[in-house]
């Protein structure tokens, strides 16, 4: 189940470093002061309660959201203060795939993976489409090219959805809410994706979730945020994190229980 | 991937050839991927091009990085060298890069899709589409209204279930918002009506029929005419993008799974508020439309105020302003009915709630002039046979 190989046997390099990131929306403080670095070809993951700024954090770390103060850095640049330029570079250096898969209904399979290839490479008609097919291949969606998003069911979605984000070849992968809303064998088949991805490719991964069953398969290593700490609370591999914590609220959200003490007021509450 | 030692990653990749006939070996050197492709396969293709070649080499030992679609490429220029009996190694490959072409499975790149590409129909078939289509909406136009009518009685005999906070707010989005542009447009086309008819008249003297002209022409035809295209702009299409989104979230679904009728809970108070907003929006646009005529009759024409008045009242008569409020409120109906109906058409995606809010504004604005000559023809029979007289 623990997959620390990776970790043992390459040398930790950053590849993007987050630096006492502060995010608020007028009074309301999301988060303040979070600090961690990405290493080259981990799966890092995510989690925490809702409403802890997880999703607020990936739309940080993708130029999508400026944060209230703090750094990100890709290869000793910041992008939070990045020019429109540089951070369309560092756009082309990750790929994203959002909750809904976020596929562009309008086109198909096809035309959804091609459309980054065709605007950022100088590639002619044959290679895009044989690059296409391999990426098709590689998410087990081989001959599905000429389909539209609304012909496939939900978890083919999201498959589609990290073939055309890894189009590109990214550095880094943002999954946001991996299996959110999937059936378990539909889930497996996504983690096993991933893990292949990762191993085959190096491709460095953050991922948001809170399938404790799929955090287990995939992380190397998690990231655990809480709302009224507003900001992290533990990190580390997601067994030692089940099995050696001590703060009640990570126990709880591994051990998937209510903390002790506390579950009247949480019923009621909720 | 992780860098080889020894290499100077930071420096360009270079390709290297070295030719021993039959044999011919390439050294890769620095990063391969999207960014420099087709310039290293060009060069590959066009040495492996050589007839005297026979067996084709190439070293990935100083390769710093190496991605899917350049793994890809390598694939492809062995099975091309493999087409010409050219027998292609590749060697010296580290682990990653052995991970990197264990994504490729080849089968995939001859598979067939299981959809053929679309193409577009031939001139024959469109039409035929086309037709099929029209008769479609119009047919799911005509079951609509009757399951409007049905909602609309319902509602008549149970008040109760009427969602008047709904018919508020309706109100409020269609009539109170929209009330700066219809008076404006009303006050402006009052304004030029005026001045034009006036650049005419004044060459008979008729200067004092001005206000006539731009009383009656208002309250007959452009008032109504005129708010309802700009209901159908701003309300018709608000009515049909907010169901469709709905639609898209499966919202309707789910009012349908708690027992509601979706006309009945979404449809009847847009249509209502319509109804309600649209005369008194017509009223605004018709008095807005006077006194922008007024402007320059005061300012253009020497007419005093009380004269342009006066006369302006004389015209209006009490059959006019009925059956234009009338009409406004039928235009009304029309609007707000076929924007539900087309946002209740929507099946999925963004694409489809544009298309039908955009069917929404023009079939409405289609059925309001359709509808109003079918007034004036009706009104005029009215009249000369007295029927409201």
């Amino acid at each position: 189940m623990k997959r620390s190989s990776m970790q043992e046997a390459s040398e930790k390099t950053p590849i993007l470093s987050v630096k006492n990131l502060t995010q608020r929306f007028d009074d309301n403080v999301v988060f303040e002061n979070v600090s961690f670095d990405v290493y080259k070809g981990e799966v890092l993951v995510i989690v925490g309660g809702s409403g802890c700024g997880k999703s607020t954090l990936l739309k940080i770390m993708i130029g999508l959201q400026k944060p209230h103060a703090g750094q990100v850095l890709y290869q000793g640049a910041d992008i939070v203060r990045a020019s429109d330029e540089a951070l369309n570079e560092y756009r082309k250096n990750i790929g994203v795939l959002f909750q809904s898969g976020a596929l562009f209904s309008s086109m198909s399979i096809k035309e959804n993976i091609a459309l980054p290839l065709q605007e950022y490479t100088d590639l002619d008609a044959g290679a895009i489409d044989r690059i296409i097919r391999m990426k098709l291949g590689m998410v087990n969606l081989g001959g599905y090219e000429n389909h539209n998003p609304s012909e496939l069911s939900g978890g083919m979605k999201k498959r589609a959805g990290i073939a055309r984000a890894m189009a590109l070849d990214p550095r880094i992968l943002f999954l946001d809410e991996l299996s959110a809303g999937l059936d378990p064998i539909t889930a497996v088949e996504l983690d096993e994706l991933i893990i292949k991805t990762n191993e085959a490719l190096g491709t460095t991964m953050v991922i948001v979730t809170h399938e404790l069953e799929s955090i287990y398969k995939i992380a190397h290593r998690v990231l655990m945020l809480d709302k009224e700490a507003r900001g992290m609370i533990a990190e580390g591999g997601p067994l030692e994190l089940k099995e050696n914590a001590t703060d009640p609220r990570v126990r709880s959200f591994f051990l998937r229980q209510l903390p002790e003490n506390q579950d009247e007021q949480r019923f009621y509450a909720d | 991937m992780t860098t080889p030692r020894n290499i100077d990653c930071s420096a360009d990749y270079q390709v290297s050839f070295k030719k021993e006939e039959p044999d011919l070996f390439i050294d890769l050197k620095g990063e391969f991927g999207l960014k420099n492709l087709t310039v290293f396969t060009r060069d590959i293709r066009k040495a492996v091009s050589d007839p005297s070649i026979q067996n084709l080499t190439i070293d990935f030992s100083q390769v710093c990085y190496l991605d899917s679609a350049a793994a890809l490429s390598f694939v492809q220029i062995e099975k091309e060298a493999a087409e010409r009996k050219i027998t292609c190694r590749l060697v010296n490959l580290s682990a990653e890069a052995k991970g990197i072409f264990s994504v490729i499975h080849p089968d995939v790149l001859t598979l067939r899709p299981f959809k053929p590409e679309q193409t577009r129909e031939g001139l024959v078939s469109q039409i035929g589409q086309t037709s099929w289509s029209i008769g479609r909406d119009f047919v799911n136009f005509i079951t609509f209204i009757g399951d409007l009518l049905s909602a609309l009685v319902y509602t008549l005999m149970h008040p109760s279930t009427l969602r008047g906070k709904d018919v508020l707010f309706y109100v409020q989005r269609a009539g109170v918002d929209g009330l700066p542009i219809v008076a404006m447009i009303g006050a402006l086309m009052g304004l030029i009506m005026a001045f034009m008819s006036y650049l005419q008249f004044k060459q008979f003297g008729a200067n004092i029929y001005v206000p006539t002209l731009v009383s009656f022409a208002m309250i007959k035809e452009l008032g109504p005419i005129m708010t309802a295209i700009l209901v159908a702009g701003r309300s018709g299409s608000a009515f049909a993008a907010e169901i469709g989104t709905m639609q898209v979230n499966e919202e309707v679904d789910a009012l349908q799974t708690m027992g509601f009728d979706p006309v009945r809970f979404l449809a009847v108070p847009k249509v209502l508020a319509a109804v309600i907003v649209v005369p008194i929006l017509t009223v605004y646009a018709d008095v807005a439309g006077i006194l922008g005529g007024l402007i320059i009759g005061v300012t253009t024409l020497d007419l005093t105020f009380k004269t342009y008045i006066t006369q302006s009242i004389k015209t209006i008569q009490v059959f006019d302003v009925v059956t234009s409020l009338i009409k406004a409120a039928v235009f009304a109906g029309l609007i707000s009915a076929i924007g539900c109906q087309r946002g209740f058409q929507v099946r999925a995606g963004a694409q489809d709630v544009g298309k039908f809010t955009t069917s929404a504004v023009v079939a409405a604005i289609f059925l309001i002039v359709v509808a109003d000559s079918i007034f004036a023809v009706m009104l005029y029979y009215v009249k000369r046979y007295g029927i409201l007289a």
